[in-house]
């Protein structure tokens, strides 16, 4: 716990155990913890805490970014189902959280827990992911890169940040959907490793998300062939859609914001309205900016219905990568 | 645009006086955030990230970089006069550190001379960081793991055990590979493999607390007076060399990406221990054993900055937050940085010269004020330490699993220390296992299955020639049964103790 936490918990313990005999106040009584189950820096972590930011004064009661990182953000999601359903435990994940159980069944292990085990509160950003390769390749186009795979079946390699991770999962869809395509996986520690195997030609495809690799495509060390958005996106405008090509995938890499099941209906509607109002604002549209993303706000109905169609993608895409022989 | 008037506009922009004030802020934090055991660099930087959205790029970058070589430094106090290390990389200064308390000190500071290199290597650098790929990676972890051999003090065999059974409990944790998991009991926590940090706490930290009272040898603190804080010229003469040596090495190993700035201050270790004529100090407080490791890891932390800052690319956790936070100060990070916002790039470069004399100038009084802590009585402290260790521990990942690996780590540490093995080959067999198994798969991936694609690339070449350069130093002396550095440390042990 940080020194910060430090105080707040142990503040928060004194309060709780007032709110033990007095009857349980309005919500929030106490500061709101959200867990970032990744380690500081990424996604989850940048997302919240100019989120955290602003929704401080509009909650009157600290928001706190809680780091709990571990088995790629497996760790932290747990901790969160298990957690007291009060509304002061909430989980920032990415798009990943939709495949634990399903890497778990594959491997015939018993899910430490679902998607059920959650209830949705907000998305707040979707950064579409553009396939790209590196300067020393002479592919102009999707269809180049195809076809010299289909020459030279599982020779051409593509680096990712994980064995089913976050940017794994992509890549399979488009081999897939590419007619079985056969490309060779060297999965690395995450996506900043990801990206470096790729820049030194260890790796030649890299599947990311456009505001990790924006800069290189900019100084012309990555080339993007394709992107995995519905539709183009505004920092990439010449670059196509899977959709334009006639692949019929879709992916992004989403932040959102989950509550663990059987938080009272209540709390559920403050905190929308509460997210909502903080991620409108023109403080955390600012700090998106910065990080080359847009607010891709959806509530919680909205929500729910995407986060249900994309763990079909995302299940489908970890069945056809299937157990990896050792 | 040359490299002087570049540098003359960082220091422009770092000498103003508000940047100044910022660098100041963050040195001293660091400075906290690294001496207290556990809370480190990562924590610190990202709990004060948000109170930087106010500021402009360079003042936040310049701050939160302060923040992160302000603990490293820090670190470093807390292993000398303990025996805890703060942070994975003192691990090796805890070992002479402790035992010559704060004479290397001012060492360290010279590491500017890392920063130097930064203004004027850094984009050349960054790219022949690229090169290292996972062969040329798994030749250095195995360098890496030759020499620690080469140079042990101890027995061969003993030391190779003792990597041996690091290596084997790093291969706990989930196979990044196959998704299998490995020796982790249903155990989420394992499944992330062991830890360094609870690992060295609690093999030096603890292991050290628990074999105290058996010894029953009073400790003599040392008088902290202000004069005596900064080196004699004697101590000057002797680690004049050990810290440009420990520099460069730490420089190069600081730039290739991974984990790898830890292995930086055991080779610097390996290298001062070979290289000095009086290789039975060390592990008794020599001048060269702290200088030396203490330079390296500086320097490496300085070294990580060139892939950051020229290209964007993170080496590790620690500038993974800070492009982060140049991102969300709208400042993009890549090969486009120095270009698009020189003022950042080379006042952040600037600021480094003079946050490392804020540091000197801030450590060395303060050094003084914690020797006061070993004035206070075993029986007061060591419940203390051992809290610290436990809250440390317990703060890197908020896990209580780690809490018990660094309390069994520290049976085991006792054990150790009863049986005259040294834990610090365990250590470095445990931090390298991970990386070692991942680069080499990776770079069997790479060569489809072929074991050659070590010898066909130029680095990993060159470092798989060091190894058999050194296995057959090593043969040779054993053939000619001469008289080589260790027999020579033998007897001047037996000396010693008659």
């Amino acid at each position: 716990m940080d020194r910060r936490g430090f105080i707040i918990g142990s503040a928060a313990a004194a309060a709780s155990l007032k709110a033990s005999f007095a009857q349980e106040a309005t919500y929030p009584s106490h500061a709101i913890v959200l867990v970032n189950p990744f380690p500081p820096g990424g996604a989850a972590d940048v997302v919240g805490r100019p989120l955290a930011a602003v929704m401080e004064p509009m909650v009157q009661k600290p928001v706190v970014i809680e780091t709990k990182s571990g088995a790629a953000g497996a760790v932290g999601a747990q901790f969160v189902a298990n957690a007291k359903p009060d509304g002061y435990t909430l989980l920032l994940h990415l798009t990943s959280i939709s495949g634990f159980a399903e890497v778990d069944k594959l491997f015939g292990r018993t899910p430490k827990f679902t998607r059920a085990d959650f209830v949705p509160i907000a998305r707040l950003v979707a950064d579409p992911c553009v396939l790209i390769v590196n300067d020393q390749q002479p592919y102009k186009s999707l269809k180049d890169l195809i076809d010299d795979a289909k020459k030279r079946p599982n020779e051409i390699i593509f680096s990712s940040s994980g064995l089913y991770g976050a940017l794994h999962i992509p890549t399979a869809l488009f081999t897939a959907a590419a007619g079985d395509l056969k490309l060779r996986h060297l999965p690395t520690q995450g996506g900043g490793p990801a990206l470096t195997a790729f820049l030194g030609n260890n790796s030649q495809v890299l599947v990311s998300s456009i505001s990790a690799c924006l800069s290189q495509i900019k100084a012309g060390k990555a080339r993007p062939l394709a992107l995995f958005g519905s539709q183009r996106s505004k920092a990439l405008p010449e670059v196509p859609t899977m959709k334009d090509l006639g692949y019929d995938i879709e992916y992004y890499l989403w932040v959102g914001m989950f509550a663990p099941k059987a938080t009272p209906a209540e709390v559920v509607t403050y905190l929308r309205t509460a997210v909502n109002k903080a991620a409108h604002s023109e403080q955390f549209k600012a700090a998106l900016a910065n990080l080359g993303q847009e607010l891709a706000y959806m509530d919680q109905p909205e929500f729910a219905a995407f986060w249900e169609a994309d763990s079909k993608r995302i299940e489908a895409a970890i069945r056809s990568i299937g157990k990896v022989e050792g | 645009m040359g490299t002087v008037e570049s540098l003359l506009l960082g220091f422009s922009v770092a000498l103003q006086p508000d940047v100044l004030w910022y660098a100041f802020l963050g040195c001293l934090v660091g400075t906290i955030v690294g001496v207290l055991p556990g809370i480190g660099p990562l924590t610190g930087i990202s709990i004060l990230l948000p109170a930087t959205f106010g500021l402009d790029a360079t003042k936040a970058v310049v701050m939160l970089a302060g923040i992160y070589y302000g603990s490293q430094y820090g670190g470093s106090t807390t292993s000398i006069l303990m025996r805890i290390p703060g942070e994975a990389a003192s691990v090796m200064t805890c070992i002479d550190g402790y035992a010559m308390a704060q004479k290397g000190r001012a060492g360290a500071a010279l590491c500017i001379a890392a920063v130097l290199m930064l203004t004027l290597i850094a984009p050349p650098l960054a790219t022949f960081a690229l090169r290292f790929g996972p062969p040329e990676y798994t030749a250095l972890l195995v360098l890496g793991l030759i020499f620690l051999a080469y140079m042990s003090s101890t027995s061969l065999p003993r030391t190779l055990l003792m990597a041996c059974f690091g290596l084997l409990l790093g291969t706990i944790g989930i196979d990044n590979m196959t998704g299998h998991f490995r020796y982790s009991f249903d155990i989420a926590e394992l499944g992330d493999g062991i830890g360094i940090v609870p690992v060295a706490i609690g093999l030096f930290g603890l292991g050290e607390i628990l074999s105290t009272p058996s010894a029953s040898v009073v400790r003599k603190v040392i008088a902290p007076r202000l004069r005596e804080l900064l080196p004699s010229r004697r101590e000057w003469r002797e680690s004049a060399m050990p810290i440009a040596r420990g520099t460069v090495l730490g420089f190069l190993i600081g730039l290739t990406p991974g984990s790898a700035h830890i292995i930086s201050s055991f080779l610097s270790y390996g290298v001062e221990r070979r290289l000095s004529k009086h290789p039975e100090e060390f592990g008794k407080g020599a001048v060269a054993g702290v200088a030396g490791p203490e330079a390296a890891n500086n320097a490496a932390s300085t070294g990580a900055f060139v892939p950051m800052l020229a290209l964007g690319l993170p080496t590790g956790p620690i500038t993974a937050v800070l492009i982060a936070a140049l991102m969300i100060h709208g400042v993009p990070p890549g090969p486009t940085l120095v270009n698009e916002h020189p003022n950042v790039f080379w006042g952040f470069v600037a600021s480094m010269y003079v946050g490392n004399l804020m540091l000197l100038a801030l450590n060395l009084p303060l050094v003084g004020i914690f020797v006061n802590i070993l004035r206070i009585p075993y029986a007061y402290l060591y419940p203390l330490v051992i809290m610290f260790c436990i809250i440390g521990v317990y703060e890197v990942s908020h896990s209580i699993v780690d809490v018990w690996i660094m309390l069994i780590m520290g049976i085991i540490g006792y054990g150790l220390r009863k049986f005259g093995l040294d834990p610090a080959p365990l250590v470095l067999g445990l931090v390298i296992a991970p990386t070692f198994e991942m680069s080499l798969r990776q770079s069997l991936i790479m060569s489809n299955g072929n074991w050659t694609i070590f010898f066909q690339r130029p680095i990993a070449l060159t470092l798989l020639g060091l190894c058999a350069a050194l296995l057959a130093l090593a043969g040779l002396s054993l053939m000619r049964s001469r008289k080589d550095w260790r027999s020579r440390l033998a007897a001047a042990e037996a000396g010693e103790n008659p």
